[in-house]
């Protein structure tokens, strides 16, 4: 075998000030490790490092090994990550952690002994368990041990790498809590390796994100979490159930295997974006520059070549009235909305509060009275941003009257083709074989040629999706389409449409009257009534902690349990109450 | 059902015998084949006129002239006034306006003086006859398909089209047309039975083309004929026009009426 040179970490740099608190978070894979064995300067002889490091104003990687040694363990100490084989097997936690104490401090042997009693008892464990072997040990205990012996030189800097991993809930926070009371108590500064946002969320004041050995985005925890401005870290908070438990699940899309750069391009450094394989926002430059890590917002910066996540559907200041009979309805005043690139944004608000009208404002169909529409920074006017590929498409709520009953299946996902004009007959009927197997639709010449009038609503709801999807849009404009569907339909159509996100990337608009499905699908929420956007935010905050009087009455309404709880934290609830399944009142009694 | 294919089979048939009337009568329908005035006999069926016509003969030859006009004035009309109608509907607007105000003229305008007054304007002539009668039967055409599109416009999946960027031609193509096509189709039949009658009307006042023989020109003929009443030839020569022209123009009302009940009834399926 030919060797070769993978760089796992690359061109990276972060700051760690006293007492501060930073999370590294990736999936796995992205370097994490390397980079805590690194600064340990713990990477095996094969592995070579470039750069410096400096502690307090040594370069750690100007020292030889011996001159090394006094920083390790005493002054940055390493929490290992779980795993049987960190401990000696043939010592006990208490031969083990002594040894440590003897070894890197200057406690006396017989001192020792006692120091290590407390230790153990700092990280929850007794001194019976000291006599034990690490093999005799459950994984919580054994992350105890570990956690004690890096404690144990009362370090600068501890460095924990995937602290939790693998724990059950109420280890997991016990062991969170202990950390960060042993953190506060000391003041030492803290670097957590972790791929679970929850950890992170709880121990960390500050965030770097990895991926492919690259920092792609820094900043404060909470408005990384609440509104991260890079798409893998929005991945990653999406396929995080910790951060928002109701919303669904969706991991961020594998990388596509027609990708053009072979993985080796993509590890030599020419290969533009590491992420641009699974993007959903990607352009031609990214495919050839490497983005460095700019500033993007207060105190965050991202590496991005388009900035972080764009935003592709901008409304300002739109106004709308009716008149009726004389009377002048007011349905839009001053609306703002923002759809960012790949988001599930929603639009919730009671029936007549002018969610449709400001739906057809924004896709171009109705005019405002007056107000700003811009799709990717052009202004919609009219058809402009919905009458070719790649642009905006909106799904109406009625599929009897979205979808002509007397056209073909074909005939009516093509229509949009057939006014472009821009396609082969052939490349036409392709583009419809594939939207219809998107939709889970049988794509049979025999049903291509059906009639839509012997279709039911759920199937010519499929077909009007069907008809948004063969213009490859950015972005889709859902107003109530799944209101007349019976439940197993909408619950159907509502995942495939997710699904279908996740994996095209599209951002949405979805509208709807009907809070549980909002919930299950949104990642930042308008809440519109009389007109009125009263109140916008990430998804999580609208549902738990709603601001405005209104939003408070609709969310009270749907969730009376929500609102009782003052606590903003999903989790914690969880764990107070690990059995009780609020969501229904009935069940809620009876537990 | 079966009132429409009988009626339908009725039209065929005088189509076809106005033309192969050469064929479907012995005699000549511009030559004398007998004496004058003759009564309906073996020879001559329908009997002859006073120059010793055939009447069958030339009932068979007005049949085409009757059915051409009446089906190319209400093709006229019906495809002009659908496109009209189509056009105001979509535009809307100024446009809507003008053209219904006309359609309100044209139908406050009573049609018979109207037309007596342009026949003689423009003078004799088929191509002519055919004009005046479009002119006057596309307004109803207009307004029923003006009111279909204006509740088409209001589907979704007009609005969904033209956000594609769909124009009128593509729109009247897909969906306009397939669907006012029952409608067009039941007001076209329509109006080919009152523009027989109109047709006939015109000639019988002597206002039709007189060279083309058709069955009013036959009974403004023989109205003409001084004592006519005197005699019995009436019998054969008035009524025979009278009786085709009855027999064509009430299969093509029992036909407009079948079409209409079947379009409505798939419209509400």
């Amino acid at each position: 075998m030919g060797s070769y040179t993978i760089p796992a970490v690359q061109d990276m740099s972060i700051r760690l000030t006293k007492a501060m608190r930073l999370g590294i978070v990736g999936e796995s894979g992205s370097g994490k490790t390397t980079l805590a064995l690194a600064i340990m300067g713990l990477l095996e002889k094969r592995a070579s490092v470039n750069g410096s490091i400096r502690f307090a104003g040594t370069d750690l990687q100007q020292l030889s090994e011996k001159q090394r040694n006094p920083y390790r363990w005493s002054r940055i100490a390493l929490v290992f990550q779980n795993s049987l084989d960190v401990l000696n097997p043939v010592l006990t936690v208490h031969e083990q952690i002594w040894e440590c104490l003897v070894r890197h401090t200057t406690l006396a042997r017989a001192d020792a002994h006692e120091t290590v009693v407390s230790l153990l008892e700092s990280v929850g464990m007794a001194a019976e368990h000291g006599p034990y072997y690490p093999h005799q040990l459950s994984g919580g205990m054994r992350q105890r041990v570990l956690l004690a012996m890096a404690l144990s030189c009362d370090p600068e800097v501890l460095i924990l790498d995937e602290p939790t991993n693998a724990l059950d809930a109420v280890t997991k926070t016990d062991i969170i809590n202990r950390i960060a009371r042993i953190q506060q108590e000391k003041q030492f500064g803290l670097i957590v390796i972790s791929h679970e946002l929850q950890t992170i969320a709880r121990l960390t004041s500050r965030i770097s994100v990895m991926y492919r050995g690259r920092i792609v985005e820094e900043g404060p925890t909470g408005t990384m979490l609440s509104l991260p401005l890079h798409p893998y870290t929005r991945g990653l908070v999406h396929a995080s159930p910790d951060i928002n438990p109701w919303r669904d699940m969706w991991g961020i899309p594998e990388e596509s295997e027609t990708s053009e750069f072979s993985e080796s391009s993509e590890f030599s450094g020419n290969g533009g974006c590491p992420f641009v394989s699974r993007c959903c926002q990607k352009t031609d430059i990214c495919q050839t520059r490497v983005p460095s890590l700019e500033p993007a917002a207060p105190e965050r910066r991202v590496a991005c070549n388009r900035g972080g996540i764009v935003t592709l559907l901008q409304g300002t200041g739109i106004h709308k009235h009716f008149g009726v009979n004389g009377t002048s309805v007011r349905a839009c005043q001053d609306c703002c909305i923002r759809v960012r690139s790949g988001e599930a944004a929603v639009l919730i608000g009671e029936s007549g509060s002018g969610k449709t009208t400001l739906a057809n404002i924004l896709s171009g169909i109705l005019n405002p009275d007056r107000g700003d529409i811009r799709f990717n920074g052009e202004p919609v006017v009219r058809s402009r941003a919905s009458r070719r590929k790649k642009g905006m498409q909106i799904i109406f709520q009625d599929p009897y009257s979205a979808i002509n009953a007397n056209l073909g299946v074909e005939q009516a996902i093509r229509e949009p083709l057939d006014i472009l004009g821009q396609d082969l007959p052939e490349h036409k009927t392709a583009s419809v074989i594939r939207a219809l197997q998107q939709v889970g639709l049988p794509v049979d010449d025999h049903f291509r040629r059906r009639k839509c009038h012997t279709l039911s609503g759920g199937q010519r709801q499929r077909i009007a999706i069907a008809r948004a999807l063969v213009m490859d849009p950015a972005i889709l404009i859902a107003d109530e389409i799944s209101a007349m569907l019976d439940p197993s339909t909408q619950a159907n159509i509502l995942r495939l449409l997710k699904g279908l996100q996740n994996h095209h990337g599209f951002a949405m608009l979805y509208i709807t009257h009907d809070l549980a499905v909002a919930q299950k699908i949104a990642d930042w929420v308008y809440v519109m009534n009389h007109g009125k956007i009263v109140e916008q935010g990430d998804a999580r905050q609208i549902f738990t902690n709603p601001a405005h009087p209104y939003t408070r009455k609709l969310v009270g309404q749907h969730f009376p349990e929500i609102t009782r709880k003052t606590g903003d934290i999903p989790s914690s609830c969880v764990k107070n109450k690990p059995y009780v399944i609020t969501r229904n009142p009935a069940l809620a009694k009876a537990a | 059902m079966n009132a429409a294919r009988i009626s339908l089979a009725i039209i065929l048939l005088v189509t076809a015998a106005g033309i192969f009337s050469q064929w479907v009568a012995v005699h000549p329908h511009n030559l004398p084949s007998g004496n004058a005035l003759e009564a309906p006999s073996p020879n001559h069926w329908l009997g002859t006129d006073d120059l010793g016509i055939d009447l069958w003969a030339q009932i068979c030859h007005g049949a085409g002239v009757s059915v051409l006009v009446g089906v190319s004035a209400a093709l006229l009309a019906g495809i002009g006034g659908s496109l009209i109608g189509m056009l105001a509907g979509y535009l809307g607007g100024i446009a809507d306006r003008i053209t219904m105000r006309m359609t309100d003229m044209m139908i406050i305008l009573p049609d018979l003086p109207t037309m007596i007054v342009l026949g003689a304007f423009f003078g004799p002539g088929l191509i002519n006859i055919i004009l005046v009668l479009a002119l006057f039967s596309w307004t109803g055409t207009a307004r029923i398909i003006r009111s279909r599109i204006l509740s088409m416009k209001q589907e979704q999946y007009i609005a969904a089209a033209q956000s594609y960027g769909a124009g009128f031609v593509h729109l009247a193509k897909t969906h306009f047309i397939p669907g006012v096509l029952p409608i067009a189709l039941a007001s076209i039949i329509r109006l080919t039975g009152r523009a027989i009658v109109a047709e006939a009307s015109l000639s019988f006042l002597g206002l039709g083309d007189p060279t083309s023989k058709s069955w009013g020109l036959i009974l403004n003929h023989a109205i003409n004929f001084k004592g006519i009443y005197f005699m019995d030839c009436w019998k054969w020569w008035i009524m025979s026009p009278l009786v085709a022209i009855l027999i064509l123009v009430g299969a093509f009302a029992i036909l407009a009426r079948e079409n209409e009940t079947s379009a409505v009834s798939a419209f509400q399926k």
